[in-house]
């Protein structure tokens, strides 16, 4: 039986499958379907030629509630909230993105403001009503987003997050008057504290559910017609999977469904390789991705916006977007500098060189005329070298350099970008990137990886098997999991063990029986516990992990040294001024699954490891440059640079400064320095 | 065609270099947003970042709030001006938070760390933040006075740590001056955690480039900014443009003012303040590195928004003030609320002249406050804590969509605090924080919507306020309606509300300036923003987007016929056709308060 991970992108659909019995392996390429995206899952199973009865697994990453919400296309949802904050979802915090732009908007709210119902209720902070829910304005309420036809309905309460009562209280009310809505509540959505953030995400789930019920229906239907019987499971945000009926009742979870795959693959790795942390990087045509992956997991962030003051808290992989990719543009900005990007020329015109219309240098038209792209990318497509030098030409002559040195400028200066990028993600979190390796995937990624590490001084770079299908191939290596939370707030000196120990056994339950119905048992799963955690007064939270077994008062003194260490590590400093408190408890339960076999020893294709040679410009000079074909290459080949290997779906760019090795997985290793 | 790079600095070089430099900057501002302790730093980012070449240059500047812009850099002179270059060594830093040296108002603390290189002066790095509290006659210093003493710790130029270790004297004067002690080490920390950032990727830039280019660098950085900014002041006809506006009271006298010539001369801009008022006798004077700073953030939202910050942009932009002027505040006035009040009617009356130049480039107004209360409040056990806020407005309409509601007016770039953190962290409970119908000008764009803001007190409370419009709303742009008027309200135990500043129902008026109002248990504090002003004529908004405006409540049945002409049946929520058109025939209606 086979094991098959897809990934629907934007512009391909990847495919990377194994079969359990033999260890063998099948890849495959599709373009997206743009109307129906679960045709381009069939296609690529058939382009693969698999036969639908021999799946036991299909795990999928999407970006379909990704689309759905960035373009509002979903019934008009409603919500209903405390009086005085109709508004909540919509003021966010009263941040703009842009300092100094006049002109700017900020993205339309997920709920229509006249589709945004307050009652009067009012709980407390410590959980006591403070104003009983009034039943007769709640009623009226329910009659009006009945009377709109209106089947998807949030409901976000203040303080919610530490008694629901009265979210529970209007929900029956709505219920009697319209039984076939989906009903969304703030206190199970996630029951942590600041509104802005639950309410946002409790009215994104009730935004999304109607079409993610629907597109996942379709889905399974379509591959049930083609005789497929095995599991489907569903590619989370937080680098786990999860069956598609739990992925319906909670698509939240699903927003960074397709990049995920890349960070789970990234993580894999690092539990495979010598090498425990990874700063996965992701280029493609239009942006480039960065997260951290450190002892085998990707760094988890609570942080999220779908767009500008639009959060999602639910736990997600902290990954980081920059326009930065093969298409982006360089050009001469008003005060005479050269610049490159954000732009980008994308699919359409594409680059010069695409001959598709695209008059603008790109980094792609860069990357030509130095000769680090073969212009037929391996037979697949014919780029037209005189439009990229006609592009860079008119480029060069704004900024007074020649065309050369031009190029290889724009890939200097985009690599930089890059590397500033990279840079931010790891102090963000407060990590040095001297104990990381740059692992780089994506089809434009490991062209440029050389540069971006040594701008930022990082002396190993890897490019792994199957880079080009990286998410597909990270499906199929990602765990069941499942997240859970509660909120519980108190500081350690007054801390109630009882209260602790309480929720921590609930939570696991829960977490347990979730995936019990993905059909891991008891004995199979892992638990793993965190709480956010913060010194009294402050206004956010570091993730501190917390021990296994029942707390007891001898337990608290680690857990403050726990809390300082991890905010030492996240933020550079600790307190001894302020108290550690809790903010609330989380679990991480994990269900194995059955990941790709390693190799002994990888055998490349039977193909000549050197292609042949062509002239390649580096630093200002033209090289005489080996080019490998990277499919054929296997563990323990020795490359040095300049040299350039080119795959199925990605090339590797090796300066003269670099040299390389084929590790035992196929990985392609490189070093910086001769 | 001019030769643009000079020596042995190439283009590309150059582009690093440029990204570097904003790097470093983003970089101070990350590790202080994560090291602070205190909510109004690591919550609310009352704070912003520069670094400044060897001969005291900005270079690049991430500017939280704009209003820190061009006023760091007078710290950084005043520390100089009294050590001189020749005291500076590594690993020293400097503090300074003296209106009257080189600060703007007391509760804005700036630290400068002077960065080497092999035994050489690289340049500085600046942080500056807003601290909570550091004493005065109410929290935050917002105690309305008379005298700059009134408002807290007045710290010269000082030395705060010498190599890289702190001066625990001083650490403890501030300690010993402030309601908030507790926070006075985190923050401190974290500013020179700020500062080590920078200094490293200076060190890092000046060892892989060279010293020589990295200084050349930073001055062709500056001539790049100054030649971008000339190009946009070449792009604004040449002419003498006037207007004025007002803070609606000090605390003693209504209606202070403002009143300013912008002259545009081919690639150079003068601004005038001639025929303001002299220095008043409340806590609204601006020393000149605040009136500076607050016309050159406000211009260069219509100069260039993307342009680097730097020296550069200061270069073509001069400042012309009366000796005695409440925008050119002298020892010993106070001066608490200059960077909130005073700095955003500077950008309303700039807004307002640049409107008469370039009409079709310029939006309206914005709510042109800042709001900033801050209150002592004390539990049911007497435990006392300080909390601010500030609730926001809405943005002016623009040539091209309708004003950002409830967004941080251009001075600040502030959050507000979640109500369910404020409850957490204080004996307090927020009861609204929504938008305000019919608070915005209306427009062909309208302004964006203001806010209604109300927080309960739980336990004894004492809040202070500086604001401002309360008499009258934002001006638009070519259309003749202003914004609502904002106002304070106390609203009582038994439900009563009370107007405590702005307009009462009556027509009265009281001053918006509360100095440590007091509020019992169960007794709330209501605040009404306005919204910005609108862009162009209200009687050309299309109807159906005045008819979604009356949908969703950002406009009522009453004002979308007054002020847009459409008229609605307020049953049925249609529009009546036949009506609209003869009321938009006829003409749109002058109102009283109506803007020249």
């Amino acid at each position: 039986m086979w094991r098959v991970g897809v990934d629907v992108g934007g512009t391909f659909t990847d495919l990377f499958a194994w079969e359990e019995k033999t260890g063998k392996r099948v890849t495959a390429k599709v373009l997206t379907t743009k109307g129906d995206r679960s045709e381009g899952v069939i296609q690529a199973i058939e382009a693969a030629q698999l036969p639908f009865g021999d799946i036991s697994h299909l795990i999928h990453g999407t970006t379909a509630a990704t689309n759905a919400l960035l373009e509002r296309s979903y019934p008009d949802p409603a919500l209903i909230t405390t009086d005085g904050f109709r508004d909540t979802i919509e003021i966010g915090r009263q941040h703009r993105k842009h300092l100094y732009d006049p002109y700017q908007t900020k993205p339309k709210p997920i709920i229509r403001r006249r589709y945004r119902y307050t009652v009067p209720e009012r709980m407390n902070g410590d959980g006591n009503v403070e104003r009983p829910l009034n039943r007769e304005v709640a009623a009226d309420v329910a009659d009006k987003i009945a009377d709109a036809g209106i089947k998807s309905i949030a409901i976000a309460f203040i303080n919610a997050y530490v008694n629901d009562a009265h979210e529970q209280e209007m929900q029956d009310i709505v219920r009697a008057r319209i039984p076939d809505a989906h009903i969304v509540l703030s206190g199970e959505t996630r029951p942590v504290f600041r509104e802005h953030g639950r309410f946002s995400t409790t009215a994104i789930r009730a935004a999304l559910m109607p079409v993610m019920v629907e597109f996942f229906d379709r889905l399974r239907e379509r591959l049930k017609e083609n005789g497929f019987a095995g599991a489907l499971m569903i590619l989370k945000s937080s680098g786990g999977v999860a069956g598609v009926d739990l992925a319906k009742d909670h698509p939240e979870e699903l927003l960074e469904s397709g990049p995920a795959g890349g960070v789970a693959y990234a993580a894999y790795l690092s539990r495979l390789t010598d090498y425990p942390n990874f700063i996965h990087t992701d280029m493609g045509g239009t942006s480039f991705d960065a997260s951290i992956v450190e002892d085998g997991k990707g760094l988890i962030t609570r942080d999220y916006e779908l767009e500008w003051e639009i959060p999602v808290i639910v736990p997600m992989l902290d990954i980081h977007s920059i326009g930065a990719g093969g298409g982006s543009i360089g050009w001469v900005d008003e005060g005479g500098s050269l610049r490159v990007g954000p732009r980008s020329a994308g699919s359409e015109p594409g680059p010069a060189c695409y001959g598709s219309g695209g008059t603008e240098a790109t980094i792609t038209d860069a990357n030509l005329l130095l000769g680090r792209l073969e212009p037929s990318l391996g037979g697949k497509l014919e780029m037209d070298r005189n439009a990229a030098e006609t592009a860079i030409n008119a480029l060069a002559q704004k900024i007074g350099l020649d065309p050369l040195e031009t190029a290889e400028g724009m890939i200097r200066i985009s690599c930089e970008n890059m590397a500033q990028a990279v840079k931010m993600v790891l102090v963000a979190r407060g990590r040095d990137p001297r104990d990381f390796v740059l692992a780089s995937f994506g089809g434009a990624g490991a062209m440029h990886t050389a540069f971006v590490a040594e701008a930022m001084n990082i002396p190993k770079m890897i490019v792994p098997a199957y880079a080009g299908v990286a998410s597909a191939f990270g499906a199929t290596a990602m765990d069941l999991r499942q997240d859970v939370e509660a909120f519980m707030y108190a500081s350690l000196a007054h801390v109630d063990l009882d209260e602790i120990n309480g929720t921590f056994d609930r939570l696991e339950k829960r977490a347990m029986d979730l995936l019990a119905q993905d059909g891991v048992a008891a004995a199979d799963v892992t638990i793993s516990r965190s709480a956010q955690m913060r010194y009294v007064g402050q206004t956010y939270e570091v993730e501190s992990p917390m021990p296994e077994g029942r707390f007891t008062a001898d337990t608290l003194p680690k857990l403050a040294a726990n809390f300082d260490e991890q905010h030492r590590l996240e933020h550079g400093v600790s307190s001894s001024d302020f108290e550690p408190a809790i903010v609330s408890l989380s679990v991480t339960a994990t269900g194995a699954t059955v990941k790709p076999p390693l190799f002994e020893k990888a055998e490349g294709s039977s193909a000549e490891k050197v292609k042949g040679t062509r002239q390649v410009y580096f630093a200002g000079e033209w090289a005489e440059t080996e080019i490998f074909d990277g499919e054929a290459l296997s563990s323990g080949d020795k490359i040095t640079g300049p040299a350039i290997v080119e795959y199925n779906d990605a090339c590797a760019v090796l300066p003269p400064t670099t040299h390389a090795s084929v590790d035992d997985m196929q990985n392609l290793v490189i070093e910086l320095g001769g | 065609m001019t030769k643009r790079h000079k020596g042995d600095l190439d283009p590309v070089t150059f582009e690093v270099l440029r990204s570097l430099f904003e790097y470093s900057c983003e970089r101070m501002t990350e590790v202080l947003r994560r090291s602070s302790f205190s909510p109004i730093l690591a919550d609310m980012l009352d704070f912003s970042n520069a670094v400044y070449d060897a001969d005291l240059q900005l270079l690049s500047q991430a500017a939280n709030c704009p209003v820190h812009l061009a006023a760091m850099k007078f710290s950084a002179e005043a520390i100089i001006n009294k050590f001189g270059f020749d005291t500076l060594k590594e690993g020293d830093v400097y503090l300074v938070n003296d209106p009257y040296q080189g600060g703007t108002h007391i509760p804005d603390m700036t630290f400068v760390l002077p960065i080497f290189f092999e035994g050489g002066l690289l340049g500085f790095a600046v942080s500056r933040g807003h601290w909570m509290d550091l004493g005065g006659g109410a929290a935050g210093g917002q105690s309305y006075g008379t005298h700059i003493a009134a408002e807290g710790l007045r710290l010269p130029p000082t030395k705060l740590y010498t190599n890289y270790e702190p001066n625990d004297d001083i650490v403890d004067i501030i300690m010993n001056n402030t309601r908030t002690p507790h926070y006075v080490k985190g923050d401190m920390q974290a500013h020179f955690g700020a500062l080590l950032a920078a200094e490293g990727e200076l060190q890092r830039a000046a060892k892989r480039y060279g010293v020589n280019v990295l200084r050349v660098a930073m001055k062709e950085l500056q001539g790049y900014t100054e030649r971008i900014i000339r190009k946009s002041i070449e792009r604004i006809p040449n002419g003498e443009y006037e207007a004025e506006d007002y803070a609606d009271s000090d605390g003693f006298r209504q209606k202070i003012k403002i009143k300013l010539k912008l002259i545009v001369k081919d690639t150079d801009i003068v601004v005038d303040f001639e025929g303001s008022d002299p220095q008043c006798q409340g806590a609204i004077n601006s020393p000149f590195a605040n009136t500076a700073s607050a016309v050159f953030y406000s211009l260069q939202f219509f100069l260039s928004p993307d342009a680097p910050q730097n020296q550069g942009m200061f270069n073509p932009i001069s400042i012309k003030l009366p000796e005695d002027c409440w925008l050119n505040a002298k020892w010993p006035a106070p001066t608490i609320g200059c960077t909130t009040l005073t700095s955003s009617k500077i950008t309303s009356a700039l807004w307002q002249a640049l409107a008469q130049a370039i009409p079709e480039r310029v939006t309206g107004s914005t709510y042109s406050e800042c709001n900033w209360f801050v209150a002592s409040v004390r539990d049911r056990f007497g435990k006392s804590d300080v909390f601010s806020e500030l609730p926001a407005g809405g943005w002016g309409g623009t040539p091209y969509s309708d004003g950002m509601s409830v967004t941080c007016d251009p001075l600040g770039n502030c959050m507000n605090m979640p109500a369910e953190t404020a409850e957490l962290l204080f004996p307090i409970a927020y009861e609204a924080f929504e938008f305000r119908t019919d608070s915005a000008g209306s427009g062909l764009h309208r302004g964006g919507v203001g806010a209604t803001f109300k927080v309960r007190f739980k336990g004894e409370g004492e809040l202070s306020m500086e604001t401002s419009r309360t008499l009258e709303g934002s001006p638009g742009v070519n259309t003749p309606f202003r914004s609502a008027v904002q106002r304070q309200t106390k609203i009582h135990t038994d439900g009563k509300a009370e107007v405590v500043g702005g307009l009462t129902p009556n027509g009265d008026w009281k001053n918006p300036l509360l100095a440590g109002l007091r509020f019992a248990p169960g007794e709330t504090f209501m605040f009404e923003s306005t919204g910005g002003g609108g862009w162009g004529n209200p009687y050309e908004r299309p109807v159906q987007d005045v008819l979604d405006d009356v949908l969703d409540d950002f406009v009522s049945v009453e004002a979308a016929r007054d002020e847009y002409g459409v008229v609605i049946d307020p049953d049925t929520l249609a529009v009546d056709e036949i009506a609209t058109g003869e009321r938009r025939a006829a003409g749109i209606p002058v109102p009283e308060n109506a803007a020249e």
